[in-house]
């Protein structure tokens, strides 16, 4: 193969010999002015090891200097370059090229979704920042004074909030949040999981508030569960376990109260009582027996086809006595636990 | 696919969705797989006990592979994506940290529970006949070619994400269900939403929010010619068929679109009656010309 020749790969080529590959991609283009969109297709030559974010250089250095995108560090820390690979967010710099030309298949890059484009590649990441902001996003100690040094937490407790400690902030998981589409106000698994960073952090004091907040409309309850969060997420965060991890941690703190926790509660219930869940129960204890009796319309058309089971003779699972022993169980083991993570204020520490 | 499994119907497939149950029945009886009960098992929290009592949701879970294990199987057999993600992710974790099992298990033996020793593993009955020995199976009792339907598949969201839990296959271009439409001599439809939400886990406390992802598939479906869609997933079924009209109210749109349990489909094509794939069951009633094409003995219309 032939070493590379254009500007853009002149600092790489004094480095080394680089073999390259000739790739195709198509690019989603949006001109603001005209406020018109169309797909470029673009051929360049690049290093077979070139990602994505490598691709778009050659295009913008060779091809076309107006085509716009977000960067900043190469290597899937910075968080800018969030776009769509194929359909599926991605950060450009941490996919490979390579699979895609041995393929023959010309991928199609396109901006991240649930935000506002700007321009071409380039999202407008105001309601991104403005929902990591609305969850407060930093340690409230409740006026504690700072320590005068280091507030050190036990492994075990950083192990807590590890995972979401991660995030890198590139919008990634918002941009197929399913949920998020059809509600636009939903705080989305980014700053859910920035949330669940703070509530399950041993320093912070403001957990109840936190929770509270969150319990809301357009709050915790609000995720459909598509797990597009954890697919797409680059580091790991697994958004949506987070989400989960605050459903936890509102039913610790006695917050049962919205919909979806009552949602929730039903089928705790069902299987301690009979082990199935009490479908004809779900209904008005989710949204109240006097919303249930507005949608008796719609509970006809679904007992016409026989999707009521009677109420009155539940699924009743053998044995089930077992499971009312276990929860009996547990909710004694847990009584004996704290509730949560807490950490001393280092001040208040004697020095051992 | 195994000779046996142990058969975990969960909650849906019990209750209002019963059809999906016995069509299951008669399918797996055509492809000579043995169904073994477990008559003690629970719910498996379907996310909700995961969300609120995670460590109650590990505890059932375990219990309930713990009596698959018991029955001598080393599968268990999931029609539903939302059991199949559900015990997939408490089985992962539980094999996974050995402290953990053995805490759960202390627990389980403690209220005279069977315990768990991490030898089973839980597959949908979409893997198992779409790909391998299985899906040659299906094909061989296939008798009847559903010529002319054309089939839009919906997957759900939690048959494919997160895939480090699930991981049959590609999450973003999946191809199980229209590799199963094709052998139904049916044609499959592609569009967009196939991969996405259909609202159901919240269309009770955020109904507005379910709808809104809810219409996609409808729409696109509908959109790109399709006269039903099939779903591996009763949960996903009961929102598109008993939602429907919900939907179309939300919308402003008709839709009337027939949604099958992949078993249903199945079974059309494996020459099953009525009486077992029990279509009147549904909501969104079969068309005319779609029971034509689906050509299924007794079903009113198209006598055989």
């Amino acid at each position: 193969m032939a070493t590379i020749e254009n500007a853009h790969f002149t600092t790489l080529k004094g480095a080394y010999d680089t073999e390259t590959m000739e790739a195709t991609l198509k690019v989603r283009r949006f001109d603001p002015e005209t406020a018109k969109s169309r797909f470029d297709t673009f051929t360049v030559t690049i290093p077979v090891t070139a990602t994505v974010l490598d691709a778009l250089d050659a295009i913008k250095d060779t091809c076309d200097g107006t085509l716009s995108y977000r960067k900043s560090c190469r290597m899937s820390v910075c968080g800018s370059c969030g776009m769509r690979v194929d359909g599926g967010a991605a950060l450009a710099c941490k996919v490979s090229m390579r699979k895609f030309v041995e393929a023959g298949h010309t991928i199609t890059v396109s901006p991240m979704g649930n935000l506002p484009v700007i321009k071409d590649l380039v999202v407008d990441m105001d309601p991104f920042w403005s929902k990591i902001r609305a969850i407060k996003p930093y340690l409230d100690t409740k006026g504690a004074d700072t320590p005068a040094k280091e507030w050190r937490i036990a492994p075990v407790d950083t192990a807590l909030i590890h995972k979401e400690s991660l995030c890198i902030l590139c919008g990634c998981c918002v941009s197929e949040c399913n949920s998020m589409e059809s509600d636009p106000e939903f705080l989305g698994p980014a700053a859910l999981a920035k949330a669940y960073r703070f509530v399950g952090d041993a320093r912070d004091q403001d957990t109840r508030e936190r929770l509270r907040d969150l319990n809301g409309a357009h709050g915790i309850w609000d995720c459909t569960r598509c797990y597009f969060c954890n697919q797409r997420c680059p580091k790991g965060v697994d958004p949506r376990d987070a989400i989960a991890k605050l459903g936890a941690e509102s039913f610790k703190e006695g917050f049962t109260g919205d919909e979806g926790a009552k949602h929730a509660k039903v089928f705790v219930d069902s299987t301690y009582k009979g082990g199935y869940l009490r479908e004809t129960e779900l209904v008005p204890k989710t949204i109240g027996p006097v919303n249930a009796l507005k949608d008796i319309p719609f509970a006809l058309q679904l007992a016409r086809a026989g999707k009521v089971p009677n109420p009155l003779t539940p699924h009743k699972a053998k044995d089930n006595d077992e499971v009312k022993r276990l929860w009996k169980l547990l909710e004694k083991e847990a009584k004996g636990q704290p509730r949560r993570a807490t950490a001393t204020h280092p001040d208040a520490v004697q020095e051992g | 696919m195994q000779e046996r499994y142990a058969y975990y119907p969960g909650c849906l497939a019990s209750l209002s969705q019963k059809e999906l149950d016995s069509s299951t029945r008669a399918i797996a009886k055509k492809l000579e797989i043995e169904l073994v009960e477990m008559p003690s098992v629970t719910c498996c929290g379907a996310g909700d006990i995961h969300e609120a009592k995670p460590d109650y949701y590990l505890h059932i879970s375990a219990r309930i592979l713990g009596q698959a294990e018991q029955s001598g199987c080393d599968t268990i057999l999931t029609i539903c994506n939302v059991c199949t993600l559900n015990l997939r992710q408490a089985n992962m974790a539980l094999k996974e940290d050995a402290a953990l099992l053995n805490r759960v298990n202390d627990n389980l033996k403690e209220v005279g529970a069977t315990t768990y020793q991490g030898g089973v593993d839980v597959r949908h009955l979409l893997w198992e006949v779409s790909a391998g020995e299985g899906y040659e199976r299906f094909k061989s009792i296939a008798v009847k070619s559903l010529e002319g339907l054309k089939v839009a598949p919906f997957y759900g969201c939690q048959i494919l994400r997160p895939a480090k839990i699930l991981g049959f296959e590609d999450s973003d271009r999946p191809e199980s269900l229209e590799r199963l439409i094709r052998a139904c001599g049916a044609e499959p439809i592609d569009y967009p939403a196939k991969v996405k939400c259909c609202g159901f886990p919240i269309v009770l406390a955020r109904e507005d929010v379910a709808l809104g992802e809810l219409v996609q598939p409808l729409e696109q479906a509908m959109d790109a010619g399709a006269d039903v869609i099939v779903t591996p997933c009763p949960l996903c079924h009961l929102s598109l068929d008993a939602w429907q009209r919900k939907a179309a109210a939300y919308s402003g749109r008709e839709f009337g679109i027939p949604i099958l349990h992949l078993s249903q489909l199945l079974g059309a094509a494996a020459g099953i009656e009525e009486s077992e794939l029990k279509f009147k069951r549904h909501v969104t009633r079969l068309s005319p010309s779609v029971k034509a094409k689906l050509q299924v003995p007794s079903v009113v219309g198209t006598k055989v």
